[in-house]
């Protein structure tokens, strides 16, 4: 702030006051006795309207006023560029927060970051840490009960796209995942038929009791040969490959919808999901302990 | 001295002139400065103008209303930097016109949602629907913004008022760059694309504080 600014802040301010003051010793001067005496001069049908002084209560309470501003600007900033004796900026209030807290929970990290992520997630203060970093940073896709949303997958139920040993998590949290399955129909035949007859095929995987149909179970013959192109990446028993993110096909569990429309869909247009990274965004022991967290989601009935 | 505001009290053309003098004291004290302040007038060293897709999303964000439940504005307290990211500062929001500080968060704070790791797919499917992603949330749909595609019409004009009159420093040359991408690769865009380009850009002048 230049000082001309300065300046006419301060000129601005303490004109204020004193004018406020100079308004209410000006008023003050009338004495109970004087105002007895003394009408407005204004008369309506033999009524005539007195000047009172100003009440005491009222008259204390400016007073006061007066008082708290210039202590208040004494302690405070608010006199141009006089940043009041007790130094406050709400940058320094915010930074003093930030340090108080970082001094309280370092060595609560330190702790954590000594456990193993997969002991880590017993420790239920880790727990508690660990639930506030995930409503924050991933409730918004895996949903606050992580119980997941179509396309995003629900973090409890123990089925791993990338795997769920700890290190598996902490990798997909800390550089993130890119999922692709490219559209396959032209290579099952192109057909709507081939499609349909695929999709009733993976259906099957995990709903055995569908051959009873003997048009599903003819779909499934059909289809059956073709799955050798899915086998690349989902395996030959079809129960998905970590490595790649290959879905688990056969345990009924669909992260892109378990309809048929949705599996046919899935075949004809393929599929991109994406997983962001977090390095950087969450320093290394916070995400040591939501990894903790993440591993814990799907094991709390071993407690 | 009794006589004086007797003066006043019976004279109402004087008494609003001095009410006037009486209540600008705060506006010339507090406000009036700023327009001559560095912090309030210089644009941070890493902002940039949007470009012309985001600028697009700007006034789709303006007619919905999304200022009305979203602030833009991240206070400088511990609780609001750990969930959004660092706080606003006035050299941010130098080019902005009309501001979109917002004054209520019905909605999360959204000054720094470009800085989250969130997918653009996410915002899409947020968009058209926000409780198939969060259950519980309380926004509505927007999903015709994936239909309409954007109205570019006034848009050679609408940045050339913000270099002209607001001094945003887009050069002429920047303003051709910009409408031939309107008139080719963004020619189809609709108000989806456009909303999300400019939210994903909110924020990205203070990338490397995150």
């Amino acid at each position: 702030m230049s000082q001309f600014w300065s300046v006419y802040i301060i000129a601005i301010v303490v004109l204020n006051l004193v004018g406020c003051a100079i308004l209410l010793l000006v008023n003050l001067k009338m004495t109970p006795e004087e105002a007895r005496n003394e009408t407005t001069g204004h008369s309506f049908d033999g009524i005539q309207e007195r000047n009172q002084p100003l009440p005491r209560w009222w008259l204390f309470l400016f007073v006061g006023t007066l008082i708290f501003s210039v202590v208040y600007l004494v302690l405070y900033p608010g006199l141009g560029r006089f940043g009041g004796l007790l130094n406050w900026s709400s940058v320094t209030q915010w930074e003093q927060e930030v340090a108080l807290v970082e001094k309280r929970t370092e060595p609560l990290f330190e702790q954590f970051a000594k456990v193993p992520v997969d002991e880590l997630h017993q420790y239920p203060e880790a727990r508690d840490v660990g639930g506030r970093l995930f409503a924050n940073n991933c409730a918004i896709c895996h949903g606050s009960d992580a119980r997941g949303a179509k396309g995003y997958p629900n973090l409890t139920d123990d089925d791993w796209l990338y795997g769920g040993s700890a290190d598996a998590i902490l990798t997909s949290i800390t550089n993130g995942r890119n999922g692709m399955m490219p559209p396959m129909a032209a290579a099952i035949g192109g057909t709507d038929e081939a499609v349909r007859d695929m999709a009733l095929y993976v259906q099957s995987l995990s709903r055995p009791d569908m051959t009873s149909d003997p048009q599903v179970a003819a779909a499934v013959e059909r289809a059956k040969p073709k799955f050798a192109v899915c086998a690349a990446c989902h395996g030959q028993d079809a129960t998905g490959n970590h490595a790649l993110g290959a879905p688990n096909l056969t345990d009924g569990i669909w992260l892109h919808g378990a309809r048929l429309e949705d599996i046919e869909t899935t075949i004809r247009q393929g599929r991109n999901s994406h997983m962001p990274k977090h390095e950087g965004v969450l320093s290394d022991e916070r995400l040591h302990v939501l990894a903790a967290y993440v591993y814990g989601l799907s094991r709390n009935d071993e407690e | 001295m009794a006589n004086y505001h007797s003066v006043i009290e019976k004279n109402v053309g004087l008494m609003i002139v001095l009410t006037l003098v009486a209540v600008s004291f705060g506006g010339l004290a507090e406000i009036v400065p700023l327009f001559w302040q560095k912090a309030t007038t210089e644009p941070m060293a890493t902002l940039r103008p949007y470009t012309a897709l985001e600028m697009a999303g700007r006034d789709v964000y303006i007619r919905e209303g999304c200022h009305v439940c979203h602030t833009q504005m991240v206070r400088p307290l511990r609780a609001e930097t750990e969930r959004f990211g660092p706080y606003s500062v006035a050299g941010e929001d130098v080019w902005e016109h009309p501001f979109l500080w917002g004054s209520k968060r019905t909605g999360p704070d959204l000054d720094r949602v470009g800085l989250r790791p969130i997918t653009e797919q996410w915002h899409r499917e947020h968009l058209r629907d926000p409780r198939q992603v969060v259950p519980e949330s309380n926004m509505p749909a927007y999903p015709w913004l994936a239909e309409n595609t954007v109205d570019w019409s006034h848009m050679e004009r609408t940045l050339k008022v913000f270099k002209n009159q607001f001094g945003v420093p887009y050069s002429d040359q920047d303003i051709d760059e910009q409408m031939k991408k309107v008139r080719g690769e963004w020619a189809d865009a609709t108000e989806e694309d456009a909303v999300v380009a400019y939210l994903l850009s909110l924020g990205q002048a203070r990338r490397e504080e995150r």
